[in-house]
């Protein structure tokens, strides 16, 4: 009684979710027994056109072949298990809805799986979905150009939404990502991760031992941490864009004990912590280079064990971050290099000059604040932050030097221009708005102003 | 004047209600502010400081056309928790000193009014008129920020003026108390700035003090800090503006989570509290005062 | 009109008023006399209810504790000299007080009028002469045209001019039928003006009687100036005042209140104590402040 119940909520659900056009009532829902019937009756490598519609249960695929939806089949699981499962190689998954996987963290249900390679899922839309999309040991696949919508609950119960686990040589690209865990990589090599979006989830881009992939033209924002690399040597991030990734670790990018990271003309904006650099790179003789890259408006811009040691960072800009690089602890980050080659970091609060006219600074940046030092030993104190008390103790430091710190580290090559770094300009909201307050602002106080004229003319004016 | 027989019929005269006596207090309040080079000055320093700020924070940030909480509110917030409190102040600090000092208030006592009506009407005009400076100073600031940034947001930037003007009102109150105990503007004026170092610099320095020796935990760091109305007010603009306190580490985080949704209400809750006990405070003490 | 029982104001442990009991009837004319101390500020300002005084205060059945503020709304108050916003022009001034008295801007145009000072609408308090000052001081107080005007030492900042057009007006207010109490040192005017004269002295009453019976002149007071050995000059004041006369001793010289018929007074009872008088000579425009005596 009560699974019928559940049963038509879901298919009232369907129906009104349904998208324009398709207008399959629930009556006309069809068994995915039918497009199993269409496989099986295909040779393989044949190309399956589904017929429009909505399609309830579980889906298996067990035959190499070409599965099109054309953006007007829906499959529905009804909360129950995987949905959709691609149980051969050399399957193509295109233009599918598919939604309603079970929800039970422990069995992991997906929307798509895949238990080998290689397969290609394209231009499915996923919602409702514990896991999105989940490889196992299915190398050398390719999805491509996917929606995922996680199920709407607390983000620690969520899935992930697109998952390779032990799955090498693929390629991720074009994929857009909301409300999941994370778009996660485990044990996979040689990825191609590019042109994906992901936002309103836990970490953006989460790398466990994954070595040599490269993640290019990315745009992560609004996630608790933007990209997270964990125990991945050879990673490449090129000019993809972090921004206001702010939950309670919130870094733009995470590195933990990674080697040969190498961070190029990324848009590192607004995030709690832009960079967040722990123990990377571990090996002796690996790098760890942060270069190009523009590291803006974050709380924190660049974040670093006071243990790490040999990584690089240079011809980045610095722009406005409260706290332009920190240790995570007492120490300083004087065995690391803040400039390479004669050439150091833009940094918006530098106070020198370019005598020379070569571009650099002809001062050193010297990163020694008193209050970033009391608040690496007392982190409670961030509370004070944008408050005159805080200005107070600089003032107080810089007053007498003998109150400041040991410098955190030195930048002796300073440049006096941010670098260029391509990517996508958030748009300006509307000049409009903001005119008007002032309008309105400047009006309120002339109004002010009038009042304050006095009323003798009224005293005058009848009389004469 | 011209002498006439002995008027029996003239209607006693009645006092006016209280509502239109602090109105007209109000509106002189506001007249003699306005007029008064006090006003012009901090008027115009405000605006100076606010378009200062405004055009300093833009100038690095031309080529990401983002400005998250950033500099702009940043800057912009601590030059409020200078000035605003110091103009709030003093403005409040001279009001009832000024009247007993240049011997107007007992003028002014004479005529059919009472003395709560008096502290009312003053207390509505100079806020009306640090209002009115305020608005100046945003809007100069606001159309800098059109021009140059235009992305910046209108709605964060209303939020920060209105909280603006609610700590400019709370301090307006807490200078009124010292203003009603005091004989002389000098002493007033004193004492309002002693007021003003202390919730400035004083308690903030001490509270950190505290907390490195003491190892307060966040949620007595959190609460004690928030009891001042100028840490009050700051945590209130950054928790309207990000949704969240966690661009203030670990306490605001906790602030955040334990008191989610209800935090900015709390934190308003803090500022009209000093205000209304103050201006409470200032009118027991108006009442109670003998010598005028 | 006015109703005061053992009135008492504290200032700490000094009483400035201290048990003071008396009656204004509707009509009459009151003036508080004394020497500076001795009470008659408080007093007046316990009367409008400005300060809150021990014992009952009613002014035209209004309790000065509880009503205060219609108390006020029957009285007009004249200060000893105009205290206002010295930026404030006379015009804004006066449309202020119209809005606290509830009366039509007209109506202040009209007062103006009457105390001469229309026309000067647009000058600053801070430019007006002392008389100008207390002619607005005047129009103020009658705005509402109340029943009752307290003054307090209306003219003791003013010129002979100023006074006497002060002094013209109150007389006229009277006619009228205003009540009127006013402190004064002054006998000329309290004995132009006063029904009834309250003598107070530190604080207390210590005498309810009539202008006539304190000064007991058809003649008027007068001022005697005597000239004495210079070395003396103190001796003699302390002479006369033990002999109940009002005396200044100031750079001028040594100056008795007389009244008009018995000027050689002070002459006899200086000549008793053996205190030679070399010359007098009587001012008859010249009041010095006698409450400095």
């Amino acid at each position: 009684m009560r699974r019928r119940t559940v049963g038509i909520l879901v298919c009232l659900l369907g129906v009104a979710l349904a998208p324009a056009g398709e207008g399959t009532p629930e009556s006309q829902a069809r068994p995915v027994s039918d497009i199993v019937a269409l496989i099986e009756a295909a040779p393989a490598g044949a190309t399956v056109d589904v017929p429009p519609g909505l399609y309830r249960g579980s889906l298996r695929v067990r035959r190499p072949v070409v599965l099109l939806g054309h953006g007007q089949v829906t499959i529905d699981g009804g909360g129950q298990g995987n949905v959709v499962e691609l149980l051969a190689p050399n399957i193509t998954f295109q233009g599918f809805t598919v939604r309603g996987s079970g929800s039970g963290v422990d069995r992991e249900p997906a929307g798509i799986r895949a238990e080998t390679g290689p397969v290609i899922i394209a231009e499915n839309r996923l919602e409702d979905v514990l896991f999105g999309i989940d490889l196992r040991t299915a190398s050398n696949s390719v999805v491509r150009n996917n929606v995922v919508v996680g199920k709407d609950m607390d983000p620690g119960r969520r899935g992930d939404a697109i998952c390779l686990w032990s799955s090498h040589e693929c390629v991720v690209e074009g994929n857009r990502v909301r409300q999941a865990r994370d778009m996660v990589f485990w044990y996979s090599e040689n990825v191609d991760v590019r042109n994906n979006e992901v936002s309103d989830s836990r970490y953006g881009l989460h790398f466990m031992y994954s070595h040599n992939t490269t993640l290019r033209d990315n745009h992560v924002w609004g996630n608790s941490v933007g990209v997270y690399l964990m125990y991945s040597n050879a990673i490449t991030l090129i000019e993809n864009t972090m921004e206001r990734n702010r939950g309670p670790s919130g870094y733009g990018i995470g590195i933990k004990e990674c080697d040969d990271v190498e961070i190029r003309s990324n848009r590192i904006i607004a995030n709690r912590v832009g960079v967040y650099v722990d123990n990377a790179p571990l090996s002796q003789g690996a790098f760890g280079r942060v270069h190009q890259n523009l590291i803006a408006y974050n709380e924190v811009g660049m974040l670093m064990a006071p243990s790490n040691h040999s990584q690089q960072t240079w011809n980045n800009g610095f722009i406005e971050n409260e706290q332009q690089v920190a240790t995570n602890g007492r120490g300083n980050l004087l065995a690391n290099e803040f400039h390479v080659d004669g050439r150091g970091n833009y940094w918006s609060d530098y106070a020198g000059f370019d005598r020379a006219g070569d571009g650099r600074g002809d001062v050193a940046y010297v990163s020694q604040s008193l209050f970033e030092d009391l608040m690496a030993r007392e982190p409670n104190l961030r509370l004070f932050m944008h408050s005159p008390a805080q200005q107070a103790i600089e003032f107080t430091a810089r007053a007498l030097p003998v109150m400041l710190p040991q410098p955190n580290f030195v930048d002796e090559h300073p440049l006096m221009t941010p670098p260029q770094v391509p990517g996508r300009t958030v748009s300006p909201g509307p000049t409009g708005r903001m005119g008007a307050l002032c309008a309105g602002l400047l009006v309120a106080g002339a109004l002010v102003m009038l009042a304050g004229t006095e009323p003798i003319s009224r005293m005058q004016g009848a009389r004469s | 004047m011209s002498s006439g027989a002995v008027q029996t019929a003239v209607p006693l005269p009645r006092p006016c209600s209280a509502a239109r006596n602090v109105i007209s207090f109000a509106r002189r309040e506001v007249r003699d502010a306005v007029s008064s080079r006090w006003f012009v000055l901090c008027t115009g320093a405000f605006a100076v400081l606010a378009v200062g700020v405004s055009f300093m924070s833009l100038a690095g940030s031309g080529s990401s056309g983002f400005a998250g909480f950033g500099r702009t509110t940043a800057g912009l917030l601590n030059m409020i928790m200078l000035i605003v409190p110091l103009m709030a102040l003093a403005a409040g600090a001279g009001s009832i000193a000024g009247e007993r000092e240049r011997g107007t208030l007992l003028y002014l006592l004479a005529q059919p009014v009472s003395r709560l009506e008096l502290l009312l009407g003053k207390y509505l005009g100079l806020g009306i008129a640090l209002t009115g400076s305020l608005c100046i100073g945003f809007g100069l600031s606001a159309g800098v920020l059109a021009a140059k940034a235009g992305g910046a947001d209108a709605a964060a930037m209303l939020m920060l003026v209105a909280f603006t003007c609610l700590l400019a009102w709370v301090m307006l109150s807490v200078g009124m108390v010292v203003s009603v105990v005091s004989r002389k503007v000098a002493v007033a004026t004193g004492v309002g700035l002693f007021v003003w170092l202390a919730l400035v610099f004083v308690s903030d320095l001490g509270l950190m003090a505290g907390a490195i020796v003491f190892k307060l935990r966040v949620q007595e760091l959190f609460i004690v800090a928030m009891l001042n109305p100028l840490q009050a007010f700051k945590m209130g603009v950054i928790v309207q503006m990000n949704a969240s306190l966690d661009v203030l580490g670990p306490a605001g985080m906790y602030a955040s989570q334990t008191y989610g949704r209800t935090l900015p209400w709390m934190l308003v809750g803090v500022l009209l509290a000093w205000g209304v006990l103050s201006l409470a405070a200032a009118g027991v003490l108006f009442q109670r005062k003998k010598s005028i | 009109m006015i109703r005061a029982e053992r009135v008492t104001m504290k200032f700490g442990r000094v009483a400035a008023v201290n048990g003071v009991s008396f009656e204004v009837a509707p009509g009459e004319s009151v003036a508080l006399w004394g020497s500076n101390g001795a009470g008659k500020t408080t007093l007046v300002r316990c009367l409008l209810g400005i300060l809150r005084a021990r014992g009952r205060i009613e002014v035209g059945g209004c309790d000065a504790r509880r009503r205060g503020k219609a108390l006020r709304s029957l009285v007009g108050y004249v200060p000893q000299e105009l205290a206002f916003h010295d930026d404030t022009r006379l015009g804004s001034a006066m449309s202020f007080f119209a809005g606290i008295r509830r009366v039509p801007v007209s109506r202040a145009r009209e007062l103006l009028d009457q105390v001469e000072l229309d026309g000067h609408e647009r000058k600053r308090v801070r430019d007006l002469s002392g008389g100008m000052k207390q002619r607005l001081a005047l129009a103020v107080a009658l705005l509402a045209d109340p029943p009752l005007i307290v003054l307090d030492e209306p003219t003791s900042n003013l010129d002979a001019a100023g006074r006497a057009a002060v002094m013209k007006s109150l007389v006229a207010l009277k006619q009228r039928g205003k009540t009127i109490l006013f402190a004064s040192h002054r006998p000329d005017e309290v004995a132009s003006l006063a029904d009834r004269v309250l003598v107070l002295k530190r604080g207390r009453l210590i005498e309810d009687t009539r202008p006539s019976l304190l000064w007991p002149s058809e003649a008027g007071v007068l001022t005697l100036r005597l000239f004495v050995d210079a070395e003396r000059e103190s001796d003699a004041a302390g002479v006369l005042r033990g002999a109940g006369h009002l005396v200044n001793l100031n750079g001028h010289g040594l100056c008795v209140a007389v009244p008009g018929d018995r000027k050689a007074e002070p002459i006899e009872v200086l000549h008793r104590s053996d205190i030679r008088v070399r010359d007098f000579q009587v001012l008859a425009d010249y009041q010095p402040d006698w409450s400095r005596s």
